[in-house]
């Protein structure tokens, strides 16, 4: 697939690099000589020139792509750039933008007609995935796959989990309602074959039915606690999009240090305590009742004044913690400090973009990124070997494992014994750089 | 981690070794053709024994893991793989008994893969078909480049160290993609390359016959200047023949992603492109510069000599290509002089020619006016502008670093060349001659047989010398620089 990006900052150039570790044609545009410098290294095309430019449009190759990425700092720019993108001939255009007003599904028949195919506003992504946390936080990651038939949960399990110290081949007595597709120890992904030991500290991620998420629950130790009452830190425009998403749902109490975003918070959400002052400072953390709050949120601009905050607040009991945590390479650290949700715009956004060009492909698989895996999903057609084998004959790659499918729209489990079906949706756990590989595995 | 993954280097030579044993089925093909039955044995034992190092090479050594091709590997790679191919390509040069000693073997291989032209054999008329198609066909490969080949057909290199490959590999100041994947480019690359090979040697049959013709159009469009007559061109002396060298000499010095371009029918960008009307008016300057001294000095019988063979050597000087239509010493030492200018800067880059490229030409010349303007106007802010864009100032740092060591490069190897009693003048001439992958010595290496006459030692050198810059000086320096090879 051809793809163009334009706007090489730090999601044009994660999305680029990952997309070209898929084996795709990309192309990056940017005005800047110097980001695209960075890109210098990896087998991809980059141009220089401006996202909304007719000439260096052209020269980019974008008449005839499958896909094309705005992802440049300013909204309207992007805008406008896909939509001179489609009009030169791009096959679908997605846009970048940072106002949850125009997502609003009244407005799709406008910016399909302009020619923007879909648009990505991180922020609110983010703020679905912190709303799903809350819901559910005794998960890491939570992947509803075809309508919630089939989930796949990321779970850090503990002492008093029934599951540690079991050897995957021994779990005979879970293996009908649940199956463990991966492991993160330390900085790992480990797809386990039957050998594995589950050990305290592993990061473990299990594929189950809806119904069964209850039975998860218990042999992972956890329990699922009732939030009512949630302390966010730092009040930027994240903040506000969480707000408008959950403010009605808990008790929100807001810590910002600015004072002028205090009042327009105050202004937005009359509902919702905002105090104004420094999340940092523990007195008034004590003062604001820290101890009494079920959800601690971090949210600030600064990544490490996010992690520590979720320390602290882990520290004065707070159970579950949400840190929003931008540099990619600090993600690994924050997993080790105990932090119960880690957030990044960036990885949300791309793996989103990714999901959409998987859509256009008619492997119709679709995605969710972790840091350094994914999880997609593919449909077995007619005359493919996988229909003729058993799973456990299949040679899969070490890289992927399937985690379940779905057939005749029921979620089921996948044993080595299952024999896949055309028409059946499988969902496999593949480690980063491995998704082209997915088709080829199963024809 | 280890510093560097030799396993890896060394595995990934192995793949590529077992590339070059595919092109010497070919001359095996010439040989059999036309019955040089003894020849095709010497190059089935070469290629039989490339195959058997490189199976070994590429199934017997696995990489430490963890790591894989990163910046040092690729470059170690690049530079490294040219000695790897010179070492097996000389296999049947000293098989067939062409050359009686490794030294002369090596440089004449050398000479060849880097498009160079220098030869260690005063007569090439008496060898052996297969032979010659030999020494032609590693021409064309280092042509357009060992690697770059390599990334068109094996899809194990096109990852994310196959970038640092082509980064090594490919000439110039910026490394232009034409597509997004690398491979794709290498292909488009090869592709335009084999058919500007092909269209020539149609166009060369009719005078020549189809083994001079094929022999000729991959020397040419290397602008490598290996002949199969020692001659050379001269040989048919015809206006046709030197008509088609030239324009396909002068091709070969074009930057091939403007070629393609055109071929895209997208001539505006070639019309626009400074550096490719810098090369145009630069070449036919020295052109008509070199046809007025030769009718003022009276040199050649008739006009339409003169200004065939001052198109010529002006082309052939500034593609690197060595091809010579007259005899040096005759020319004058004022020819001798403009040619040297010339021959310093050589052609486009991204081309097959050598020498330090025109672009970069441009750029000290630009930067120069510059520096003089600045002199008046210490405020002003003037910029390099190419093609419309202004140059990075770390850009133009690099140009002018590469001119330095290129000149370094240059005068070092000649003061070695004086210490075998080798006049000022030839060793600075043949030192640069080497540097630039032009080929054509001066004074006593000009003469047949005058590099064979050079001691041991000069010809290592001058090996060396002819990698470095058809490798564009820092892929082959750097690694012997100590910080290479230290951690960081």
């Amino acid at each position: 697939m051809k793809i163009v990006i334009a706007g090489a900052g730090q999601v044009g150039s994660h999305l680029a690099k990952m997309l070209s570790d898929e084996e795709q044609d990309i192309v990056v545009i940017d005005r800047d000589e110097r980001n695209l410098a960075a890109l210098d290294n990896y087998n991809l095309m980059t141009v220089r020139g401006s996202a909304v430019s007719f000439n260096d449009l052209k020269g980019a190759g974008v008449s005839g792509c499958d896909l094309f990425v705005a992802v440049t700092p300013y909204e309207t720019r992007n805008i406008m750039a896909c939509s001179i993108a489609r009009s030169m001939g791009a096959r679908h255009t997605v846009s970048r933008i940072e106002n949850s007003e125009l997502m609003a599904p009244r407005h799709k028949e406008y910016f399909n007609a302009i020619g923007v195919n879909d648009l990505i506003y991180p922020d609110y992504v983010a703020s679905e995935e912190m709303a799903n946390a809350m819901r559910r936080t005794w998960v890491r990651n939570w992947f509803e796959l075809f309508d919630g038939q089939l989930i796949v949960v990321g779970v850090k399990l503990r002492a008093n989990a029934s599951l540690v110290g079991k050897r995957l081949r021994d779990l005979s007595d879970v293996s009908s309602f649940m199956h463990v597709c991966a492991i993160k120890r330390n900085r790992e992904i480990i797809i386990p074959r039957g050998s594995d030991m589950i050990i305290v500290n592993d990061i473990a991620y299990i594929a189950t039915t809806r119904d069964h998420i209850e039975e998860v629950v218990d042999v992972c130790g956890k329990v699922n606690i009732g939030v009512e009452k949630v302390m966010v830190m730092g009040g930027g425009p994240m903040t506000a999009q969480l707000l408008s998403m959950v403010g009605s749902r808990y008790r929100v109490k807001v810590i910002e240090p600015d004072y002028a975003r205090c009042e327009s918070l105050a202004e937005a959400f009359p509902n919702s305590s905002i105090v104004n002052g420094d999340a940092r400072d523990t007195d008034l953390l004590e003062e604001e009742g820290i101890g009494d709050y079920d959800v601690f949120v971090a949210l600030t601009d600064s990544s490490e004044a996010n992690i520590l905050g979720c320390m602290m607040a882990k520290e004065h009991g707070v159970r579950k913690t949400i840190a929003d945590v931008e540099n990619l390479q600090y993600i690994n650290e924050a997993e080790l400090l105990n932090i119960g949700t880690i957030i990044n715009k960036k990885l949300i956004a791309s793996s989103r973009i990714v999901q959409l060009m998987l859509d256009a492909d008619t492997s119709n698989a679709k995605c969710l990124a972790l840091a350094d895996a994914e999880v997609a999903e593919i449909v077995i057609k007619d005359g493919w070997s996988s229909t003729r084998k058993a799973v456990k004959n299949l040679s899969l790659p070490d890289e992927l494992t399937i985690a379940g499918m779905v057939r005749h729209g029921q979620g089921l489990l996948v044993n080595g014994d299952t024999v896949l079906q055309s028409g059946d949706h499988v969902v496999v756990f593949c480690l980063s750089g491995s998704l082209h590989k997915l088709e080829k595995s199963f024809k | 981690m280890k510093l560097i993954n030799l396993p890896v280097v060394l595995r990934v030579q192995g793949w590529l070794l077992l590339i070059e044993a595919t092109f010497m089925l070919a001359p095996i093909a010439v040989s059999c053709y036309y019955h040089e039955w003894p020849t095709a044995i010497c190059f089935t034992y070469a290629t039989l024994l490339t195959i058997i190092a490189g199976l070994m090479m590429a199934r017997w050594l696995r990489p430490s893991p963890g790591t894989s091709m990163r910046r040092r590997e690729g470059v170690l790679l690049t530079a490294i793989i040219w000695v790897f191919f010179s070492f097996f390509g000389m296999l049947p040069l000293l098989f067939t008994g062409t050359v009686d000693n490794v030294t002369d073997a090596f440089f004449e291989t050398m000479s060849g893969f880097t498009t160079t032209g220098s030869s260690i054999i005063a007569d090439v008329e008496t060898l052996p078909r297969g032979v010659l198609f030999w020494r032609s066909m590693m021409q064309w490969i280092g042509g357009m480049g060992i690697i770059l080949f390599t990334l068109a057909v094996l899809p194990m290199l096109n990852q994310k160290g196959g970038i640092a490959l082509f980064n090594a590999e490919v000439t110039g100041i910026t490394h232009e993609r034409l597509r997004p994947r690398v491979s794709q480019t290498a292909k488009d690359l090869w592709l335009i390359y084999i058919i500007l090979t092909i269209t020539m040697t149609a166009l060369l049959v009719k005078p020549m016959g189809w083994y001079d013709a094929v022999s000729h159009a991959m020397t040419t469009m290397a602008t490598g200047g290996f002949s199969t007559k020692n001659a050379g061109l001269h040989f048919w002396n015809s206006y046709y023949v030197y008509g088609v060298a030239i324009v396909f000499m002068f091709l070969g010095g074009i930057n091939f992603s403007l070629i393609y371009n055109a071929s895209r029918g997208r001539f505006d960008r070639v019309r626009s492109n400074d550096t490719f009307r810098f090369y145009c008016f630069f070449t036919l300057l020295v052109a008509v510069v070199i046809f007025i001294n030769m009718c003022v000095e009276g040199y050649a019988s008739s006009d339409g000599d003169r200004a065939v063979f001052a198109l010529f050597d002006t082309v052939a000087a500034i593609t690197s290509t060595g091809l010579s239509t007259i005899d040096y010493e005759t020319r004058g030492e004022f020819i001798a002089m403009i040619l040297l200018v010339v021959i310093f800067f050589g052609g486009m880059a991204g081309s097959t020619s050598g020498g330090a490229k025109i672009d970069r030409f441009i750029v000290l010349l630009k930067n120069t006016l510059n520096e003089f303007y600045r002199v008046l106007h210490p405020n002003a802010v003037k910029t390099v502008r190419i093609n419309g864009r202004a140059l990075a100032h770390t850009l133009v740092a690099k140009v002018i670093a590469f001119l330095a060591i290129y000149v370094m490069v240059t005068i070092i190897a000649a003061l070695v060349l004086t210490l075998y009693e080798l006049p000022i003048v030839d060793s600075l001439y043949t030192s640069l001659a080497m540097v630039s992958n032009y080929g054509l010595g001066y004074g006593a290496t000009a003469v047949p047989g005058g590099f064979a006459a050079l001691p041991v030692a000069a010809k290592w050198m001058l090996a060396v010398e002819m990698l470095v810059g058809r490798l564009e000086l820092f892929t082959v320096l750097v690694i012997f620089t100590p910080a290479f090879w230290r951690k960081d």
